[in-house]
């Protein structure tokens, strides 16, 4: 952005930036914890003395984790990739239509779908989901790839999005499109589309970060077919007790895939984000 | 791009076809359109009344029964759950204790969102880099950032790294979320928050701040407007649809805390008795804790979606009044 | 903290392991013919099943924490002939997955919960009676583990194995202060106060400060029951109760022997066997951990009696082998119920004993427990005999919750205890009924 800087602003720029490094090292504080107790020994982790960086790094969890075939990583981490990826595209799609509809029907049944789309967002789906996890059963969907995406993928969050970053889109370009006799359809994949690539990478990436993360679903629905990697790494934590290293090595290994994704996609979400905006 | 949506509404509004024609004409709009816009719809809309509105009319409907361990219930008991609920003590203080979280956190998260959005839009060299910094927590896991918060910075016991440092420096160790008499519980939660969600309301931020034309702030500092005057006078006003949208969010957020309560304090189908949101609450009472009553499940989650309808509605009518006064 | 059913069962649960007997099987002759009569009894079960013996039958367990569980589990499974048996593991939180799927079309037939089914899986009919081929062979059966999972007469789970928690203790810690193992609690707080050094904590009982595992000790310890025989009111709410919380409060608040935070919790047997603490509350489970690191420096003791009328107590609990009312298969998972955790008492035994240290639930295979010959296993054994209590199965969630609340403003708010319990006699009252519908 482009902003008039006083003369002040710039003597105080130096502190500004003592400030951000500051805050920068506090932000990723958690990231060097997970990859130091990921590496280091058990009796490194509980140390009486902080090693900010272990006398000792032990590398064979990770390794161990991994050879593990009782854990089956390798597959979960397939099956959170799949599964991630098909909720994601099936959310955009749906969604971007969606929005996209709901932004142009300004009539009384625009309106109504909106609420309808809002108020699901103020409803808290702790306890809802448990009517839900008994309809997927119903269709027969336990423990496969449709019943850890089909019943979620449904965003209403990801379509509020799109709908309020399609009301500020410029209509001239639609009915340009109109005149030359293109029906909505053909408008929107080949005008609305293009133009709001933005927005379509920052709804993928949340929806993406979301659907790798979700815990309690896939506890419900996945058993020993389709276990995702957020499962399989709940093992470590279980009331016999806790095992540290293996814990954080977990993390480790959950967390690459989506960090990588999303350092990725992040220019997406911010030009998404700022194109169109929330209203 | 920065035309409100108010402006739009307006060119729309004019444009469709007119008084005389028939409702149906009017509801099918020019050429069909809106046809074809509900068309485009309607794999959202059956997808969202199957599987979010028939479980939310299915639980409304299991509040009004005894409904322990099933969901076919048989005894009708009218409002027993909502009165049972009500004068829980635990129900009670969760909500009250939330509510007042919720007036805390909400303005927190946001001047803390705002102040890193300011920070990054004050400099040039490193912008992207930080940025990316305090937005990538925004990946992780609430179970894996919990795990860090509780294991290893918060750690009661003496390897805790907030306790090494409390060490270093002639303190002794804490225990962080003991509960009880001690309340430091309340910073290790609000600590792992912001940290998890900061970033991603900053992004919101930033961008509704570079929506502001130029033009505003040159006008701006040529009436002498600079500093804190700007920001009160110039930014925060011109900043207001992303303001109401981002306070939005983090209510219902705040009055939904759960996944990060439960992951900081929950043990295998058990829970402490204090730092209790709500839903966590529920929670335990309809599935994750040693009973399934889910028409008690039912009345709750009406009780708090009702409680943030009305926050919402309050919140809305305190923002549009604060700009109705600023008009005049 | 909350201090349901399931909360002892977390924990037992979580950990289950191991058990304890060390099998020769030399008296399972013996058994074959003792369990005769029921074999009678349900020869129409067999019957069935092996009509239709390519029926598959589903049994889940949750994930046991000792290397070995699930190879054994699967092994017996394989060596059913009547039915084909596939066996789930199931990492996570158990309880909450299966009450999610007793709810929906697709469940498994057989399955173990936590002491022999929860009130809201009975009562909503979730379970199948195993009265008939359980009834000839009851007298088998640890009386205590019996008499709690029996409701109404009824029974709906077989006893697996049962889970105990207990006080550890370090002789050489205590030895070194001129202490002798507590006997009660005075001691106890007398005991952890002295032997506490800057190193060692005197008395751990989970980073909660003890109130989450210890809360309803408290009752048992001060010689109370949590209801009365008929289950209509709460009968523990004396002076007597009141003066044991008020003796814990203190100990909380003034002594310094109680360790609040440690490395692990309460449940992980690691903080005193590393030498973070010189007594610690825990479970059975982990006194192989604990022998491994500790040799023979360490003794076992139940939970001590509070205030004069009080007595010794440790809490137990049993997962019990449950059948789906709604199976498709009901009969012949029963027979397969009936096969393994009723008939083969080889496969009982190593089950108990190979994995971790467990007790068998049948009292006959106790003295086959290797693990429980001598030592801290052996008085594991004889503290659930003689002081074993668990909660009662009307001591539901919500009861286990409020009473948290109450005891948690009593210890660690200094609440005098009978303001913080004012209200509780007919919160109790009022759920009973509520439960009894």
């Amino acid at each position: 952005m482009s902003m008039v800087q006083s003369k002040r602003d710039r003597g105080l720029i130096g502190l500004r930036y003592v400030v951000l490094v500051v805050l920068a090292v506090f932000f990723l504080l958690p990231f060097y914890v997970i990859v130091r107790n990921a590496f280091s020994d058990n009796s490194t982790i509980v140390a009486a003395r902080w090693q900010w960086i272990p006398e000792k790094f032990d590398f064979s969890v990770l390794q161990r984790l991994f050879a593990d075939e009782q854990l089956g990583i390798l597959k979960a981490l397939g099956n959170s990739a799949v599964v991630s990826v098909l909720q994601t595209s099936l959310t955009v799609f749906v969604a971007l239509l969606a929005g996209y509809a709901l932004s142009r029907l300004d009539n009384v049944v625009g309106k109504i779908l909106t609420s309808l789309t809002l108020f699901t967002l103020m409803v808290p789906a702790a306890v809802t989901f448990l009517p839900t996890f008994v309809m997927t059963a119903q269709f027969g969907w336990i423990d496969s790839i449709r019943g850890l995406v089909i019943p979620v993928m449904f965003s209403a969050f990801a379509t509020y999005l799109f709908r309020q970053t399609f009301l500020n889109f410029p209509r001239e370009l639609e009915e340009a499109a109109a005149i030359d006799g293109a029906n909505p359809w053909t408008t929107f994949w080949r005008v609305v589309v293009p133009n709001s690539m933005g927005i379509i990478g920052a709804v993928g990436t949340i929806t993406f970060i979301g659907s790798w993360n979700a815990f309690l679903w896939p506890l419900l629905i996945s058993r020993s077919q389709t276990p995702t990697i957020q499962i399989v790494l709940s093992q470590f934590m279980t009331s016999q007790g806790v095992k540290y290293p293996e814990l954080f090595a977990g993390a480790l290994v959950a967390i690459v895939p989506v960090v990588l994704v999303f350092l990725f996609l992040q220019r997406f979400l911010v030009q998404g984000v700022e194109t169109s905006g929330i209203k | 791009m920065s035309q409100g949506s108010a402006t739009v509404r307006g060119t729309s509004a004019s444009s469709p076809a007119g008084r005389t024609p028939s409702l149906w004409r009017r509801m099918r709009g020019p050429q069909g359109r809106n046809l074809w816009y509900a068309a485009f719809a309607a794999p959202f809309i059956i997808g969202l009344l199957v599987f979010v509105y028939i479980p939310i009319g299915w639980s409304t409907y299991l509040s009004f029964f005894e409904a322990r361990a099933t969901i076919r219930p048989t005894k009708f008991v009218g409002l027993d759950n909502y009165t049972y609920l009500l004068s829980d003590p635990i129900f009670r203080s969760s909500l009250v204790t939330f509510m007042i979280f919720a007036l805390f956190i909400v303005p927190v998260t946001y001047v803390c969102s705002l102040g890193l959005a300011l920070l990054l839009n004050g400099v040039r060299w490193g912008q992207a880099f930080f940025r990316s910094v305090f937005f990538i927590p925004t990946a992780v896991s609430y179970v894996v950032a919990a795990m860090v918060w509780r294991l290893s910075f918060f750690n009661g016991a003496r390897f805790g790294l907030a306790n090494s440092m409390l060490r270093q420096f002639g303190g002794e160790n804490k225990a962080w979320l003991l509960g009880g008499d001690n309340y430091w519980y309340w910073f290790v939660v609000i600590s792992l928050r912001l940290w998890l969600q900061v970033g991603f309301y900053m992004i919101l931020i930033i961008a509704g701040l570079n929506r502001i034309p130029f033009e505003t702030y040159e006008a701006a500092a040529i009436d002498g407007a600079t500093g804190w005057k700007r920001l009160l006078y110039v930014t925060l006003p011109q900043l207001r649809t992303t303001t109401v949208a981002v306070l939005m969010l983090l209510l219902i957020g705040a009055f939904q805390a759960f996944d990060e309560f439960l992951n900081l304090f929950g043990g295998i189908g058990t829970y402490p008795n204090f730092a209790r949101p709500p839903l966590v609450h529920l929670y335990l009472i309809s599935l994750g804790g040693s009973q399934q009553d889910l028409g008690l499940g039912g009345a709750g989650t009406i009780i708090v979606t009702g409680l943030i309808v009305l926050f919402g509605l309050a919140q809305t009518w305190l923002v549009n009044r604060s700009e109705r006064k600023e008009r005049r | 903290m909350n201090l349901s059913r399931r909360h002892l069962f977390a924990a037992a649960g979580g950990i289950a392991a191991a058990a304890t007997v060390s099998a020769c099987g030399d008296n399972s002759g013996g058994v074959g013919t003792t369990t005769s009569p029921t074999a009678a009894t349900s020869g129409s079960a067999t019957g069935a099943s092996s009509q239709a013996s390519n029926v598959t039958l589903q049994q889940w367990y949750h994930e046991y924490g000792e290397a070995g569980v699930k190879e054994a589990v699967e092994k017996y499974a394989a060596e059913y002939t009547d039915a084909k048996v596939t066996v789930t593991w199931n990492p996570g939180d158990y309880g909450k997955k299966l009450s999610a799927a007793l709810l929906t079309n697709d469940f498994p037939d057989v399955f173990e919960v936590e002491q022999g089914g929860s009130l809201d899986m009975i009562q909503a009919g979730q379970l199948a009676e195993l009265n008939d081929i359980f009834d000839p062979v009851k007298d088998q059966f640890n009386p205590a583990v019996v008499k709690r999972f029996t409701y109404d007469g009824k029974i709906y789970g077989i006893p697996q194995v049962v889970d105990m928690q207990l006080l550890y203790y370090r002789k050489s810690a205590l030895e070194k202060a001129g202490k002798q193992p507590p006997k009660t609690f005075a001691e106890l707080v007398d005991v952890a106060n002295a032997v506490a050094t800057g190193d060692m904590g005197g008395f751990f009982a989970g980073n909660d400060g003890g109130l989450g595992v210890l809360g309803t000790m408290f009752i048992w310890a001060s010689g109370h029951e949590q209801l009365d025989e008929g289950r209509t009111k709460g009968a523990f709410l004396t002076p007597e109760f009141y003066d044991a919380v008020k003796a814990y409060a203190d100990f909380y608040k003034n002594g310094k022997g109680l360790l609040k935070s440690a490395s692990k919790e309460w449940y992980d047997g690691t903080p005193f066997a590393d030498g973070e603490t010189a007594m610690q509350w825990g479970g059975l489970w982990s006194v192989t951990d604990i022998k491994a690191k500790l040799g023979d420096d360490f003794g076992v003791l139940p939970f001590p009696a509070m205030g004069a009328k009080g007595r010794p107590a440790v809490p137990f609990g049993a997962f019990g082998a449950c059948v789906a009312a709604k199976g498709k298969n009901v009969e012949a998972a029963k027979a397969f119920v009936k096969w393994l955790w009723i008939d083969q008492e080889e496969k009982q035994i190593d089950f108990a004993d190979s994995y971790g240290t467990h007790i068998p639930s049948k009292t006959a295979l106790v003295p086959k427990a290797t693990k429980l010959a001598d030592g801290a296993g052996a008085d594991a054994a004889k503290f659930v005999a003689e002081s074993g209590f668990t909660n009662d199965i009307m001591w539901s969630g919500a009861l286990g919750e409020a009473y948290g609340a109450a005891l948690s403003n009593a210890i660690t708010k200094g609440v005098d205890p009978a303001e913080a319990f004012k209200g509780f006699a007919d919160k109790v009252a009022a759920e009973l009924k509520r439960l009894k519908g």
